[in-house]
C-alpha cells in the first residue's frame, strides 16, 4: 500500500483534536471609583464584557468554557479522548468512506473506532465525525494511526493514513513500607501496617478521590485515613483535599490475617501477597485517572529459628518486688530442638529461678510456655533482657535482649514492653 | 528487518525513545533502596517498591511496517495533532520592549489644552501657586466653603502615612509657604517611558490578509481624532481604543511636565495629574502590558511619598488633608506584581492595604476621624465613611482572593472569597458559585456540589431570574465534570429558555456539542450567534472556540477566519486581542 501522501492530493481531509476537558475563562478586573477620572467607565466596560460574572465583575474565575488550545500532557490511567473529523474538501461526492483509528503502543495495537462500517457517501463540505475514548494503560510512546479509505465518483479507490505521536507519562510515584506489629498479648494474630506514600509527579494539582487497599483473601483491611466525626469521617488530611505538584501524601492501612490463616501467619516465611492499592484521582473539571499497583509483597518477619514472645506481663510493678511473666517459645524452624534456658541479670533486671535448666524437646511449629519470675531494682521504664536459649542439637545460642524486640522485625511503640517500677 | 526481541524484557531497542523510561518497573525489578522517612531501628530492612502499574510483559512488536527502522514511518510521523498552536493565556506583546524616543508630535501644531488652568505649571516646588488662590478669592470665607466640600473629600482621601512621611508633612505644615527640604529620593518624579503605542493589531492583520484597500477602510478613533482633554480620553476608553487612550494620556501628562524623558526631574503633583497617571497605568494593565505599567509605576515608590499628600501643598490645597493618590491606583499598584510572576509581592502589598483599611474602620468605629484625629463626625458622615471603607476593604479582599487563585493556593483563595460575603452580602450567590467552580477545577466534585447546594438553598422561589440561571449553570458544570455532556448540554439549553440571549449559556452549549461529536451543529450555532449579535459574541473566549473549531473542520479555515477578521474590523477598537483569530 502506497502511503506516499506528498504526491497525492486527497479529496478528504482528516483532522484530529485531543479533547481534554475545557477550561474556564478568567478575567483581569480593573476597577475604579465614581470619583475617579473614568467615572463609571471601567465598571461599564466590565459589565458589558460577556465573560464577567454579572453582579460580581471582580470575580476572576468566569463561567465561559474555552476549548483546549494545545495537546497538554497525558498520564497513565487517564482517558485519552479525541475528536476525529473527516471532511470532504472537494466539490465531488465521495463514496464508501471507511475511517479507522488505531492506537499503537510498543506492545500492542488497539482498534478505537466506534463503528467499523463504511459510510456510503459524503457530499462536499460535509464531514464524518467520531469521538474516541481510550483508557491509557501503558507508559511511553503511543501512536494514533488514522486511516481513511474512499472511492471517488470516478471509481478510483484511494487511501491515506496519518500518524499522531504522543507520550504517556507517569503521574504518581508510590512507595510502600510495611510495619509488623508484635502479636497482641491477648491474641495470636499479627497485624501488618502498610504505609503507602503517594507523590504527585504531574504539573497540576490532583484531587485524590479514592485510595484503597484491596487485600488478598488472607487478610482483612482497616483503612486508617479518616477521623471519625459524625456520619462522614473527616479525612486525616483535613482541608488539604488535593495534592499540589510534587507533594506527597501518606496513607495508612492495617491488615489483619483472617482467623483461618492466623496460626499460619506466625510461622509463615518468605514472601506473601498482601493486596493491591487502588488509586482514583481527578483533575481539571473532573478529568479522571485510575491506577492499580501490582500485588504488594511482604517479606514475612524472620523470627529466625526460635520465636520468643510474651504471653503475660503486668504493666506496672513495685520496686524490688518479684513478679511473674510468661514467655511463649515457638520453634519456627524445620527441625526438632532441644532447648536449655539461661538467665543473665542486668543492671536493672534480676531473674529468680534456676538458670541453665532444660526445657525439653520442641518439634517444628510447636510452642511451649515458660513461666519466669523477675524483679527490678531500678525505677522507671525498663526492658527485659538477659534470656538465652541454647539448642543443644546444633549447639547454637539465641540471645534475647529487650525482649519486645526480636530479630529483624520492626515494632510499634505500643508493643514495647512497658514496665514501670515505682 | 525482524525486530523481534526476547520476551519479558523492556523493549529499549525500539527506535522510539521513552521519555520516562526509568520507572516503568516490571515485576522482576529489585527493590529500591529505602529513603529515610520514618525512624526505625538500624537492623531492620524496610521494604519499598515502585509500583508496577499493571504493565504487561512487553510482547514482540507488531508486524506492521511501523516497527521497521530507517526507512520507517517514524520519519514520516506527523507530530502535530491538529497543527496545535500553543496559545498562551496572556498575549505577549512585543511592543512592551519598544522604547522609541518620543516623536515630537507636539511640533505638529497640535493645540494641547491642559485639563485645568492651574496645572500647566512646570517648575520647582518653591513657587507658590497663585492661580489656585484665585479660585477662593471670590467668596468671603474660603474656609467655610472648603469645609462643605471637604466631608466627601476627606473620607475618600483619608490615608495613614508612614512615620517618616508624617514627619515631613508636619514640618511642611509648620512652615507655611516653603516646604522643608526633602531629599529627592523621597519625592515622586515620574515621566513617560513609552510612547506612541498606537499600533492597531487589527489593521496590521487586515493588511496582511485582506489587502491594503480593505485595511484603509478601517476606522478607529485615534488620539488625534478626539478633543485633547479628559472628554476625548473618555471617548477613547469607552470605544475600546485603549492604545489611543494611552497615547492621549501621554500627551496630557506631557502638558503637566511629566512627559517622555522627564522621569527623575523635579515636578509637582495635583489630583488631576495623578488621575491621568492612574488611567494610563490602568489601561496598560487592561492591555496586558504589565511591564510597561511596572516601569512607569516605579517613580511612585510605594505611593506613600510626602509630595503625594495634600499637606505638602498648603498654598494650593489649603486646609486639605489626605492622600492625592486615588484608592484605585493603590489597588492597581498592589495587584500588578502578580501579573509579572511575583504574586507574593502582590499579596504583601494587598495585605498592607487591608491593614490600613482595617485601621481606618477601627478609628471610625471608635468615634474618631478616619486618620485617627479627634474630629467629631456627624452620624450621617460616619455612616457614609464606614460604608465607603467597608466596600474598599471588600475590593481589596477580592484582589487578594484573585491573587491566591492565580498562585493556585486554592484553600486560602476559597477562605478569602468566603469572607468577602460579609462585606458584599448581595454577591453571596456569585461568590459561593465561584468557590464551587474552584473545587471543580481542583477535581473535588463532591465539595463543589456541596457549595452549589448551599447556593440553591439560599435562592428562594420567586427571587431574581439571575439566581435561577446561576443554579442551572452550576448544575450544568457538575454534569460536565461527570462526563455527562448530554445532560450538561440540556441544562445549558434550560438556561436559554429563561434567558435566550445569555452569551455564556450559548457558548457553553456549543462547546458541549463538540464533545458529543456534533461539530457542524456546534459551528453553526456559534457562527449564527456571532453574526446576529456581534456585540456579545465578538469576544476573545468565543472567538478562540470558533477558530479552534474552524481548524478542526477543514484545512481551509483561513477564509473563515478572515471573515471573522472583517467582522472584528468594523466593530472593535484598537485594544482587541487578535490572537484569538489564530491568523498569525
Amino acid at each position: 500500500m502506497d502511503v506516499n501522501q506528498a504526491k497525492q492530493e486527497h479529496l478528504l481531509a482528516l483532522k484530529v483534536m485531543r479533547l481534554t476537558k475545557p477550561t474556564l475563562f478568567t478575567n483581569l478586573p480593573v476597577t475604579c471609583e465614581e470619583r475617579d477620572l473614568p467615572g463609571d467607565l471601567f465598571g461599564q466596560l466590565m459589565k458589558q464584557d460577556p465573560s464577567t460574572i454579572k453582579g460580581a465583575e471582580s470575580l476572576m474565575l468566569g463561567e465561559m468554557l474555552t476549548l483546549p488550545q494545545n495537546f497538554g500532557n497525558i498520564f497513565l490511567g487517564e482517558t485519552f479522548s479525541s475528536y476525529i473529523s473527516v471532511h470532504n474538501d472537494s466539490t465531488q461526492i465521495v463514496k464508501d468512506i471507511l475511517v479507522k483509528a488505531d492506537l499503537q503502543t510498543s506492545s500492542q495495537r488497539l482498534n478505537l473506532s466506534a463503528s467499523n462500517s463504511a459510510v456510503a457517501e459524503l457530499k462536499p463540505e460535509c464531514c464524518i465525525d467520531d469521538v474516541i475514548h481510550h483508557e491509557v494503560k501503558e507508559i511511553g510512546t503511543h501512536i494514533l494511526v488514522c486511516a481513511v479509505s474512499y472511492t471517488t465518483q470516478f471509481g478510483e479507490k484511494l487511501y491515506f493514513r496519518k500518524f499522531f505521536k504522543f507520550q504517556v507519562l507517569k503521574p504518581l510515584d508510590v512507595k510502600t513500607k510495611f510495619y509488623n506489629a508484635e502479636s497482641d498479648l491477648s491474641s495470636v494474630t499479627d497485624e501488618v501496617f502498610l504505609e503507602a506514600q503517594i507523590q504527585n509527579i504531574t504539573t497540576s494539582p490532583m484531587f485524590m478521590e479514592k485510595v484503597s487497599l484491596e487485600p488478598t483473601i488472607m487478610y482483612n483491611v482497616t483503612e486508617l485515613n479518616t477521623v471519625a466525626s459524625g456520619d462522614d469521617g473527616e479525612s486525616t488530611f483535613g482541608k488539604m483535599s488535593y495534592l499540589q505538584p510534587m507533594d506527597t501524601r501518606q496513607y495508612l492501612y492495617c491488615l489483619k490475617p483472617k482467623a483461618e490463616y492466623a496460626e499460619k501467619a506466625g510461622v509463615i516465611k518468605g514472601v506473601t501477597m498482601i493486596g493491591k492499592l487502588d488509586i482514583v484521582w481527578r483533575t481539571n473539571l473532573g478529568e479522571r485517572g485510575r491506577l492499580q499497583t501490582s500485588q504488594l509483597q511482604r517479606m514475612a518477619p524472620g523470627y529466625g529459628d526460635i520465636r520468643l514472645s510474651l504471653e503475660m506481663i503486668p504493666d506496672t510493678v513495685n520496686l524490688e518486688e518479684p513478679f511473674d511473666i510468661v514467655c511463649k517459645i515457638t520453634n519456627c524452624s524445620e527441625r526438632t530442638m532441644d532447648l536449655v534456658v539461661e538467665m543473665c541479670n542486668t543492671r536493672s533486671i534480676h531473674w529468680c529461678g534456676i538458670s541453665g535448666r532444660q526445657l525439653g524437646k520442641l518439634s517444628p511449629g510447636a510452642s511451649l510456655l515458660l513461666p519466669l519470675t523477675i524483679f527490678s531494682s531500678v525505677q522507671g521504664l525498663q526492658s527485659i533482657s538477659g534470656l538465652r536459649l541454647t539448642d543443644t542439637f546444633l549447639k547454637r545460642t539465641y540471645e534475647y535482649d529487650d525482649i519486645a524486640q526480636n530479630g529483624p522485625t520492626v515494632e510499634l511503640c505500643t508493643s514495647y514492653l512497658t514496665l514501670f517500677a515505682s | 528487518m525482524d525486530a523481534r526481541e526476547a520476551p519479558s524484557q523492556r523493549p529499549d531497542t525500539l527506535d522510539i525513545t521513552m521519555e520516562d523510561g526509568s520507572n516503568a518497573a516490571s515485576a522482576g525489578d529489585s527493590l529500591e533502596a529505602p529513603s529515610n522517612l520514618v525512624p526505625f531501628k538500624d537492623n531492620i530492612l524496610p521494604q519499598e517498591e515502585s509500583i508496577d502499574l499493571g504493565g504487561a510483559e512487553f510482547a514482540t512488536p507488531h508486524e506492521d511496517s511501523s516497527a521497521t527502522p530507517s526507512e520507517s514511518l517514524m520519519d514520516r510521523l506527523n507530530d502535530q495533532m491538529m497543527e496545535s498552536v500553543m496559545i498562551s493565556d496572556s498575549p505577549n506583546n512585543s511592543e512592551e520592549e519598544d522604547v522609541a524616543p518620543m516623536d515630537s508630535f507636539l511640533d505638529g501644531g497640535e493645540d494641547l489644552k491642559p485639563a485645568r488652568e492651574d496645572e500647566g505649571k512646570e517648575g520647582s516646588q518653591e513657587q507658590p501657586f497663585n492661580q489656585l488662590q484665585a479660585v477662593f478669592s471670590g467668596t468671603d470665607d474660603p474656609f467655610a466653603t472648603a469645609l462643605s466640600l471637604s466631608e466627601v473629600d476627606r473620607r475618600h482621601d483619608a490615608w495613614l502615612p508612614s512615620e517618616e512621611t508624617r514627619k515631613v508633612l508636619i514640618s511642611v505644615a509648620t512652615q507655611q509657604y516653603s516646604p522643608a527640604y526633602v531629599e529627592s529620593s523621597r519625592l515622586t518624579m515620574p515621566g513617560l517611558k513609552f510612547d506612541n503605542l498606537q499600533v492597531d493589531a487589527v489593521k496590521d492583520l487586515m493588511l496582511r490578509f485582506l489587502g491594503e484597500q480593505a485595511a484603509m477602510k478601517r476606522q478607529v478613533l485615534t488620539a488625534n481624532s478626539v478633543e485633547q482633554s479628559v472628554i476625548g480620553l473618555k471617548q477613547l476608553v469607552s470605544s475600546k481604543n485603549w492604545r489611543a487612550a494611552v497615547d492621549l494620556t501621554g500627551r496630557l501628562l506631557t502638558a503637566h511636565g511629566q512627559g517622555y524623558g522627564k522621569a527623575g526631574q523635579p515636578t509637582s503633583h495635583t489630583t488631576d495629574s495623578l488621575q491621568l497617571w492612574f488611567v494610563r497605568l490602568a489601561l496598560f494593565t487592561k492591555l496586558n502590558l504589565f511591564q510597561n505599567a511596572e516601569l512607569e509605576f516605579e517613580p511612585f515608590g510605594n505611593l506613600d511619598q510626602p509630595d503625594l499628600y495634600y499637606e505638602y501643598y498648603p498654598t494650593v490645597y489649603p486646609g486639605k488633608r489626605g492622600s492625592m493618590v486615588p484608592f484605585s491606583m493603590r489597588l492597581l499598584h498592589a495587584e500588578l506584581p502578580q501579573y509579572l510572576a511575583k504574586p507574593q509581592e502582590a499579596l504583601d502589598r494587598l495585605h498592607h492595604l487591608e491593614t490600613i483599611c482595617l485601621a481606618i474602620l477601627d478609628n471610625l468605629e471608635k468615634g474618631l476621624a478616619e486618620d485617627g484625629s479627634m474630629v467629631t463626625l456627624t452620624q450621617e458622615n460616619r455612616q457614609a465613611s464606614l460604608k465607603l471603607w467597608r466596600s474598599r476593604l471588600g475590593r481589596v479582599m477580592y484582589s487578594m482572593a484573585n491573587c491566591l487563585l492565580l498562585m493556585k493556593d486554592y484553600i486560602l483563595a476559597v477562605e478569602t472569597y468566603h469572607s468577602i460575603i460579609q462585606y458584599e452580602p448581595q454577591q453571596r450567590v456569585q461568590l459561593l458559585s465561584g468557590i464551587g467552580r474552584i473545587f471543580l477545577q481542583i477535581g473535588d466534585v463532591k465539595m463543589a456540589e456541596r457549595y452549589f447546594q448551599d447556593v440553591e438553598k439560599g435562592c428562594q422561589k420567586g427571587g431574581p431570574v439571575t439566581n435561577t440561571t446561576c443554579v442551572l449553570m452550576n448544575r450544568a458544570f457538575v454534569y460536565l465534570s461527570q462526563n455527562n455532556y448530554t445532560e450538561a448540554h440540556a441544562t445549558f439549553l434550560e438556561v436559554l429558555k429563561i434567558d435566550p440571549k445569555n452569551p455564556v449559556a450559548n457558548n457553553n452549549a456549543a462547546v458541549c456539542l463538540l464533545y458529543l461529536g456534533r461539530l457542524k451543529e456546534s459551528l453553526g450555532q456559534l457562527e449564527g450567534l456571532v453574526q446576529q449579535d456581534p456585540t456579545s459574541y465578538l469576544h476573545e473566549s468565543v472567538l478562540f472556540n470558533l477558530t479552534t473549531m474552524y481548524e478542526l473542520e477543514s484545512s481551509r479555515s483561513t477564509q473563515k477566519k478572515q471573515a471573522l477578521l472583517e467582522a472584528v474590523a468594523c466593530r472593535e477598537g484598537d485594544s482587541f486581542n487578535t490572537q484569538c483569530l489564530k491568523l498569525a
